[in-house]
């Protein structure tokens, strides 16, 4: 490479300089084999019958076992092939490259044409307007999400609203067996994942910190599904210890016991939902979550 | 030559003169060494990915709308689904050829995970980060943050039931940090969970955003190793701090890299015709408030896994912020992992008041802070990642739930240090036996590998 501080050379460059020469180390030729020859030509011919049955069975819509191991043939054979093509056609060259000894730098200077004087002020003033612009160009981001304002302390529940099913079905008690858990929404907002609930009829007595006052029939009580440790849905009831069981990281609420973690990473209850009955006998919420659904935040 | 290409040739280098560079990249000499070619492999899996992922785009559909499936599998016919996992089952069942480009792109992604992180510990482990590649290797750690981040992306796209749990986990991670995780949630995910933006959103960084910075990182990494040169492992005779020896790129290296890429290629269509990952028909669809057992994410997201089920129940209100587990367990703790491995070439050339320029790699065990590093880091991501199983390890075994976690609580806590204590211990009675302590220059560590045949003269 010529460096534009020197003066252009007067003579011509030679054709190559040491560097670009392989300074060769051992060489190792190959003898000729016939039988070498037949394997390059054989696997490039099987590559390439391989290749077309793939293009083939793909056209006519061949079950995928019989493109899929066409299509690998077809590579690994001409895998086999090019190694062999190269081992016999080229001598095993071992070279030896100087290093470029990165600390032994030159101390030429980076550019030739050098500011007239020194205005570190107006340098800086410079970059900082840069920056600035730079900044800015992140306002955009502002748009990409609503503010949160209250959104995460609230769900869908208000007093009245009835519990329905996944099918929108109002539940009445009786809906829910001794043992039995369904999952179930507010009215209008089925799928409305902060909102989701597990209703279950305890097969034993509800205790503090329970609030017994939103308890159903003396045993049936609503809790949040969504888990306060990461937000996965509390899907699993075992009945037995009326344990609430969270599949994602095994988290462990006690029902019986206003829905309070006994084992895994969830430090919070589950929220009660404040449950009642309406003059028809359905089950309704007498008001939204009195604590906060799900993960913690901020 | 054949003439065409000749001709060819002949027209290109009256343009551009090729010959001389052209003669100084054939010429480039690449060390041997089996190791070496996990890089390649991990570059390889990056080629198939960018292939078969074009291939997908042009089917998928990045929408949660709801719309009716109509295509051949009984399974679901005339059932409503977002739109996500319906162009996913219609390509896969209905379009020759889709079910075995995803496979092979799913496959390639976890090669690619798995390469990218074994090239990384032979970087580690051999001392290849040390100066002047500090810079690369700090590249190849940005490298592993985006390809991870990379997978997931791709991994919550299908929009299935694990999908969806997972992205709900992400969304709960945001949420954690302290003072703006709300509104850092609601500016990723586009407001409270779930959202109609978060599949297209994601959709734009799994195809566009991460892959384009991925193949300019790819790039950079590539121009650096041009610039500094390959390292090598020691070799009688042979003074590898002034001289690199190895096979010129042409032909050695580009018969290796060109059968390695077709070998690549052709396993992993293979791997795809018989292992049925990426098959999502039987998971479902993601439906909000339901999701099974046997949740998990994928391997590489596991030891992330462990440590949120392994996570004691915690959760601080402090005034105006709370610290909960999710945070800790899921950026702080992951933080201190990644924050170690960018610091350590630093803190290694500081301890041992290493001077000069390293190309020549080591044995680990010559370095007991290193050995004792690396194997406390990764036996720790081990059995944080064992941990991710804890629930299939309950179902098999009978052990209780608790009991396990219990077990892989204790074991993340202790093993590491205890490992890396004694294999601190090990390393530096083995280079007192030898009445030596840690080489502090390249020349010093040279000396030593060629006193047995000091008569020989090193090639200068």
């Amino acid at each position: 490479m010529s460096s534009p501080t020197r003066p252009a050379r007067p003579e011509p460059e030679p054709a190559t300089t040491p560097a670009e020469e392989l300074l060769v180390l051992s060489e190792r030729t190959p003898p000729p084999s016939q039988a070498n020859d037949a394997l390059v030509a054989g696997t490039a011919i099987a590559s390439a019958v391989f290749a077309v049955v793939f293009a083939v069975a793909l056209l006519l819509e061949a079950p995928l076992p019989v493109y899929g191991i066409a299509l690998a043939l077809a590579m690994l054979l001409l895998a086999v092939a090019v190694r062999r093509y190269f081992t016999d056609r080229f001598p095993d060259v071992e070279a030896a490259e100087p290093r470029l000894h990165l600390d032994e730098g030159d101390d030429a200077p980076i550019a030739d044409v050098e500011p007239v004087g020194r205005r570190p002020f107006l340098t800086r003033i410079l970059i900082g307007a840069g920056a600035v612009l730079g900044l800015s160009f992140a306002a955009p981001v502002s748009s990409l999400g609503p503010s949160p304002g209250n959104a995460l302390r609230t769900t869908a529940w208000q007093r009245g609203l009835r519990v329905v099913d996944g099918d929108g079905e109002p539940l009445r008690p009786d809906d829910i067996p001794v043992g039995g858990v369904a999952t179930a929404w507010p009215n209008g907002a089925v799928g409305d994942e902060p909102s989701s609930l597990v209703v279950l009829r305890l097969s034993g007595q509800p205790q503090p910190p329970t609030d017994l006052d939103w308890v159903v029939d003396g045993s049936v009580v609503a809790y949040s599904k969504v888990c306060t440790h990461a937000g996965c849905p509390v899907a699993l009831y075992r009945e037995r210890d009326s344990a609430l069981f969270c599949p994602c990281h095994q988290s462990t609420f006690d029902a019986n016991r206003g829905a309070v973690p006994t084992f895994g990473p969830a430090a919070r209850a589950l929220p009660q939902l404040p449950l009642g009955v309406d003059a028809d006998g359905y089950l309704v919420a007498l008001g939204d979550f009195e604590s906060q659904v799900g993960p913690a935040f901020g | 030559m054949t003439p065409l290409f000749a001709l060819l040739f002949d027209q290109l280098d009256d343009r551009l003169r090729l010959r001389r560079p052209g003669r100084a990249v054939a010429n480039k000499v690449f060390p041997h060494h089996w190791s070496f070619l996990l890089g390649e492999v991990a570059l390889f899996s990056l080629i198939v990915l960018v292939a078969t992922g074009i291939f997908l785009t042009l089917f998928y559909r990045p929408s949660t709308e709801p719309v009716i499936y109509t295509g051949s599998n009984p399974l679901y016919v005339g059932t409503s689904m977002p739109a996500a996992f319906e162009s996913i089952l219609r390509m896969s069942e209905d379009v020759p050829g889709a079910l075995l480009i995803r496979r092979i792109h799913r496959g390639a992604s976890h090669l690619f995970l798995a390469a990218t992180v074994l090239h990384m510990l032979r970087i580690l482990l051999t001392g290849a980060f040390r100066k002047p590649r500090e810079l690369n290797y700090h590249l190849g750690i940005v490298l592993l943050t985006l390809a991870i981040a990379e997978g997931f992306l791709g991994y919550s796209l299908p929009y299935d039931s694990l999908a969806g749990t997972g992205i709900r986990i992400a969304y709960s991670e945001v949420l954690s940090f302290p003072f703006v995780g709300d509104r850092l949630a609601f500016w990723i995910f586009g407001g409270e969970f779930p959202t109609g933006d978060v599949i297209p959103r994601f959709f734009a960084f799994h195809v566009l955003v991460v892959p384009g910075i991925i193949i300019g990182t790819v790039s950079l990494h590539l121009l650096l190793l041009v610039r500094q040169k390959h390292t090598q492992f020691p070799r009688t005779g042979i003074d590898g701090h002034r001289m690199i020896v190895g096979k010129p790129l042409w032909p050695a290296q580009f018969a290796e890299s060109a059968t390695l890429m077709l070998w690549t290629a052709g396993l992993l269509t293979l791997a795809a015709v018989f292992i049925p990952w990426s098959d999502v028909a039987l998971l479902g669809p993601y439906v909000p408030a339901e999701v099974g057992n046997n949740a998990q994410p994928d391997w590489f997201m596991f030891w992330l896994e462990g440590v949120l089920r392994m996570i004691p129940a915690l959760e601080w209100d402090l005034p105006g912020l709370t610290i909960s587990g999710p945070f800790i367990a899921g950026v702080v703790l992951p933080g201190l992992v990644f924050g170690a491995l960018i610091a350590y070439p630093f803190i290694e050339r500081r301890v041992y008041h290493l001077s000069g320029e390293w190309h020549v790699l080591q044995n680990p065990l010559d370095i007991p802070l290193r050995a004792a590093y690396a194997i406390g880091t990764f036996s720790f991501v081990l059995i944080a990642s064992a941990a991710a199983t804890n629930d299939q390890l309950s179902r098999l075994t009978g052990i209780p739930i608790e009991t396990a976690t219990w077990g892989f609580r204790i074991a993340s806590m202790f093993v590491p240090p205890v490992l890396a204590f004694l294999l601190y211990r090990y390393s530096k009675g083995r280079l007192r036996r030898r009445g030596l302590a840690v080489a502090s220059s390249e020349q010093e560590a040279d000396s030593r590998f060629h006193e047995p045949a000091s008569e020989q003269q090193p090639v200068t």
